[in-house]
């Protein structure tokens, strides 16, 4: 019996890696090539020397830095609305019974199963019509359709999860309502608001399609800016990689950062104990 | 220290009535119990003292003062919940600290040190108090439960089945150990209950509630030697109460009831009065009470017994309950643990009928009973009362 | 109907979930035992103690790491957990949800191959014996805790198994349910006679129901007999403590001698009790010891008595009895009687110990101290 479980593992442990490599290569060869010069872009592999002139090029010498912060403040701040709107909207959802409750949890839920390219044309419209195309408003306030309904979701799960009787008894002890909130039920919340924070910056950090149609020079971020570095004529490859990387590093150290919490976060409000 | 009133109150859930018109006074520094079956109201009850629940109608009062517009944390309770409901990320210390960090119940660190140390001793939890309650037992965790509203000097206390979820052993254990701190709670004190053990070792005045109503109100020995009808008597007691039909044969001016088997008499004894309750109620159709521990057996043939077959023989922990099967009727007895019994052997059954208990069989009230012991005891208790 | 022979089962922990410091390697430690022909035997024990495990290898759900297990003749360790002929009603009553009572009962009896007239026989043979017959036609979603448990027993026992295994059948229902199907269990075994082993945490079951009991602890088998046996002559201080409610009073006492006799004493009190003599072989003066004594076993003392005085803890009136508790240096000492006296708190009574009643155990081992005959 042994013996035949530790060739299981063995096996199972094989694939594993097989497909680690498989998923990760392209992003370990981006890399790569960022530091890899134009001259040494096709005639080496593996082994050449590193360089560092593309990033010279790219975050010296273009607007890289505005795009980058473009997406900074927009993914920021939609986040920062999200929480401070939506952790009262999960409390309530969870606390109180209404008519057409579970409805409305569902319809905040649908906004994410929506393809974002269904919806992109008719708010295309409507933002020109009323002015917000191209604005950090206009932007942050799509971006809730990113970044609302998974903190709702995860933090509901959290509340529920909070027996009532936690409340109950901090205002026997002799709290009134608002210091319930802040001084008992906000640290038991805490795993879940900063995994779920995260989730949704990450999110709206990588987002393409609202970017692109809703705002044009005024406001770019840096997922938009990327389509720049693909030149028509001469491709340079490593000044793409560059701009690849770079904007995919907060998303990855975000990840890495909260990987640990991000299983338990996201599914412990999901699982009744 | 109060003394609690709920003047007709009524909660309702929707379409669920959870309290109907209850009405209760609980005297200053009582223990008063409130028992009665899972779902029967009690929690709600207890909720509508502390003002997390707002009646329809009625009021609550503490010392003759309406609180219904006032809010939980300024009526000074002090509440022990049945799932404890310690503050996960909070230390024992803090837990049991929290009520005297409030804005309201405020006092400096040097005497909340104190008396978290107190309390923590009086509970034995004073090595804990560095721990998370994830890293305390069932048991532990009630105790700072209770320390959390030991620290306080309430108008009542509100303990809603604190010793509910721990295991068998535990619970008697720590029922006597609330029984000896009893003196260290110092007010009124409002404990619920589904436990018959609890209610009646614990309480000073025990209130019996089912589906939201208030059905009798008593001593121990008023609630279990004179419930007021057949739904207390059952409830009251372990093992529970047999009851058994009988009736009221008349015959040449000696009274008899005829119980279990046609023709089985039963003399009704004269000098407990008895007889003329009996007379006087208005009908001769009874439910008889006879407790378990009072009726007595033999496996010997006696004449004047009734037979019956051994149903069950199950140990209680230091005494046993032999269960006869006489006709469709079951009677429960106490027998001692080591008594070697077959299943279905004979066995002849003594109905004590100078202890039991008679209820009218239509409407399940109370007529009275036989036990002059217990009659005795209770009229002494009342002159105790009244001299006081 | 069959004999269940265990010797020397081991079962080593399996590492995930474990932790490191853990000094027991061993769920269950060198258990062995002899199950007669139609016996009902329980394995009690606390939480953790191994019970489970054993009956799951029993069962064949779990691998056995050393040690042998017979059913009847047969070795049963490398055997299927189908093929080795028991019946199985554990804790989660599982009943197929899209089946009745009826196909739920009979679903292994058609999955052999039975013939339908005897898979109908069989089950009407053994409804009435658990009361199920009024439940055939109705689906498992439609019945109560206690209804769907007597149907997990019924599919379990219609096999004709050599042994029936019982795992905490009655620990999700509530307490008349759970009183009234002990009942019905002890009643069915005295019917059918079935070879049963019935795991259960509650020592109040297992009194009831087992012609023998097997007592764990920490996976070791700490004693092995009927009731009477486990109540009245404990092999150690965990199976004394264990057995009976209230529990026996177990006390950590210094024996003293005192002209030609010896008396327990306690650490912080002026209580003395006189050692039976059967133990004055065994005693030293200054030897620490632990003595133990059943609530049933002390007593008040009337106005005349030489008892120690001592105060009143704890009274509850429990209606029916009365439990009185004082405190013996740091612990509390139960008593229980059916006199009629109340006692207020602080007052003060006169402590009688029937000495002849007491157990001796080791201060160390916990083990018992028998008194040489």
């Amino acid at each position: 019996m042994r013996r035949k479980r530790m060739i299981n593992n063995a096996v199972k442990n094989g694939l594993l890696a097989l497909y680690a490599i498989f998923a990760l290569f392209p992003l370990f060869w981006m890399v790569l090539i960022s530091f890899k010069s134009d001259a040494q872009m096709f005639n080496t592999t593996f082994f050449f020397d590193p360089t560092l002139e593309n990033y010279e090029a790219v975050l010296l010498r273009t607007d890289y830095f505005k795009y980058f912060f473009d997406s900074v403040i927009v993914s920021v701040i939609a986040v920062l609305i999200s929480v401070l709107a939506g952790v009262p909207a999960a409390y309530a959802l969870a606390r109180y019974d209404f008519k057409k409750k579970e409805d409305l949890a569902f319809t905040i839920l649908s906004f994410r199963f929506a393809p974002e390219i269904l919806v992109v044309l008719p708010l295309f419209m409507i933002y020109q019509k009323i002015g917000l195309y191209d604005t950090y408003f206009g932007l942050i306030w799509v971006y809730q359709l990113i970044t609302m309904p998974l903190l709702i979701w995860v933090i509901r799960g959290y509340f529920e999860d909070i027996s009532v009787e936690i409340e109950h008894a901090a205002m026997v002890d002799g709290y009134t309502w608002w210091q319930v909130f802040l001084k008992r039920l906000l640290p038991l919340i805490k795993p879940g608001l900063v995994s779920a924070s995260l989730l949704a910056f990450i999110f709206a950090w990588n987002n393409f399609t609202f970017p692109l149609m809703l705002s044009g020079t005024k406001v770019e971020t840096i997922t938009v800016a990327s389509l720049k570095y693909i030149a028509s004529d001469t491709v340079h490859y490593g000044q793409m990689a560059v701009a690849a990387t770079v904007s995919a590093l907060p998303a990855v150290i975000f990840a890495l950062l909260i990987q640990k919490h991000l299983v338990r976060g996201l599914s412990f409000g999901a699982v009744k104990g | 220290m109060a003394k609690i009133e709920l003047v007709n109150i009524t909660k309702r859930f929707g379409k669920f009535t959870a309290l109907d018109n209850v009405n209760l006074e609980i005297k200053d520094n009582e223990f008063f119990v409130l028992f009665g079956p899972a779902g029967a109201g009690k929690t709600t009850l207890l909720n509508t003292v502390a003002g997390l629940v707002m009646p329809e109608e009625g009021v609550v009062k503490f010392n003759d003062e309406i609180m219904n517009k006032v809010d939980p944390s300024h009526r000074n309770v002090a509440m022990v919940f049945e799932n404890y409901a310690l503050y996960p990320n909070l230390t024992v210390y803090e837990n049991i600290a929290s009520p005297l960090r409030s804005p309201l119940y405020k006092k400096d660190d040097a005497t909340i040190d104190k008396e978290v140390h107190r309390v923590a001793q009086i509970l034995r939890i004073d090595h804990l108090l560095e721990r998370l309650p994830s890293q305390l037992s069932n048991g532990q965790k009630q105790r700072v439960a209770i320390g959390r509203a030991l620290v306080r000097n309430p108008n009542v206390f509100l303990m809603d089945e604190p010793i509910a979820h721990l295991d068998a052993k535990l619970r008697h254990h720590m029922r006597s150990e609330l029984k000896e701190m009893q003196s260290s709670f110092n007010s009124t004190v409002i404990y619920v209950t589904h436990d018959f053990l609890e209610a009646v070792s614990l309480g000073d005045r025990i209130a019996i509630i089912n589906e939201g109503k208030i059905i009798q109100v008593g001593t121990r020995e008023e609630v279990y030697y004179t419930p007021c009808n057949e739904f207390v008597a059952s409830l009251v007691g372990e093992p529970e109460i047999n009851l058994v039909d009988g009736r009221l044969i008349a015959d040449n001016g000696k009274y008899y009831v005829e119980v279990l088997q046609k023709g089985y008499m039963l003399p009704l004894p004269e000098n407990s009065g008895i007889i003329k309750k009996l007379i006087d109620s208005g009908t001769t159709e009874y439910h008889i009470g006879f407790r378990p521990n009072n009726v007595k057996y033999t496996f010997e043939k006696k004449e004047g017994l009734l037979r019956g077959t051994v149903y069950s023989f199950e140990s209680i922990g230091n005494k046993a309950v032999l269960i006869a099967k006489i006709g469709d009727q079951f009677l429960r007895m106490i027998a001692p643990n080591d008594l070697k019994v077959k299943l279905d052997q004979d066995v002849y059954v003594e109905l004590p009928i100078n202890r039991a208990t008679f209820f009218n069989a239509q409407t399940t009230q109370f007529i009275g009973t036989s036990d002059e012991a217990a009659i005795y005891r209770l009229v002494q208790e009342q002159l105790s009362k009244g001299v006081q | 109907m069959s004999k269940l022979i265990i010797k020397n089962l081991y079962k080593r922990y399996e590492n995930k979930g474990r932790k490191k410091t853990d000094k027991n390697e061993f769920a269950v430690n060198n258990f062995s035992l002899e199950c007669e022909d139609g016996e009902f035997i329980a394995i009690l024990g606390p939480s953790g103690c191994g019970k489970t495990t054993t009956l799951r290898m029993i069962a064949g759900l779990e691998d056995i790491t050393a040690g042998d297990i017979f059913i009847g003749d047969t070795r049963i360790n490398d055997l299927h957990p189908k093929d080795r002929n028991i019946g199985l009603a554990f804790e989660d009553y599982a009943l197929y949800p899209p089946l009745t009572v009826f196909d739920n009962i009979a679903f292994n009896l058609k999955a052999k191959g039975v013939p339908a007239d005897e898979i109908k026989k069989r089950v009407m043979e053994i409804a009435p014996l658990l009361k199920v017959e009024d439940l055939l036609d109705k689906m498992p979603v439609s019945l109560s805790g206690g209804q769907k448990q007597r149907v997990n027993i019924a599919r379990a026992i219609v096999r004709r198994p050599g042994i029936l295994l019982l795992d905490e059948p009655l620990s999700h229902l509530d307490g008349k349910m759970r009183q009234a199907l002990r009942t019905e269990i002890k009643r069915l075994h005295n019917e059918i006679k079935c070879t049963t082993v019935y795991v259960t945490h509650d020592q109040l079951e297992a009194m009831s129901l087992a012609d023998r009991m097997a007592i764990m602890n920490l996976g070791v088998l700490q004693q092995f007999g009927t009731p009477m046996e486990v109540y009245d002559d404990p092999a150690n201080e965990f199976v004394a403590g264990f057995i009976g409610e209230p529990p026996m009073n177990i006390l950590k006492t210094t024996i003293i001698k005192h002209e030609n006799d010896f008396y327990f004493t306690f650490e912080n009190s002026d209580l003395r009790i006189l050692c039976p003599k059967r133990y004055y072989d065994l005693l030293k003066d200054g030897m620490q010891v632990k003595m133990g004594v059943r609530p049933t076993d002390i007593y008040v003392g009337g106005p005349d008595s030489k008892g120690t005085p001592v105060r009143v803890a704890v009274f509850e009136d429990l209606c029916a009895e009365r439990r009185i508790g004082v405190r013996v240096g740091d612990e509390l000492v139960m008593m229980i009687t059916e006199d009629e006296t109340r006692y207020r708190q602080g007052e003060q009574i006169k402590l009688e110990v029937n000495g002849e009643k007491t157990h001796l155990f080791d201060l160390e081992t916990g083990n018992r101290i028998r008194p040489k005959k």
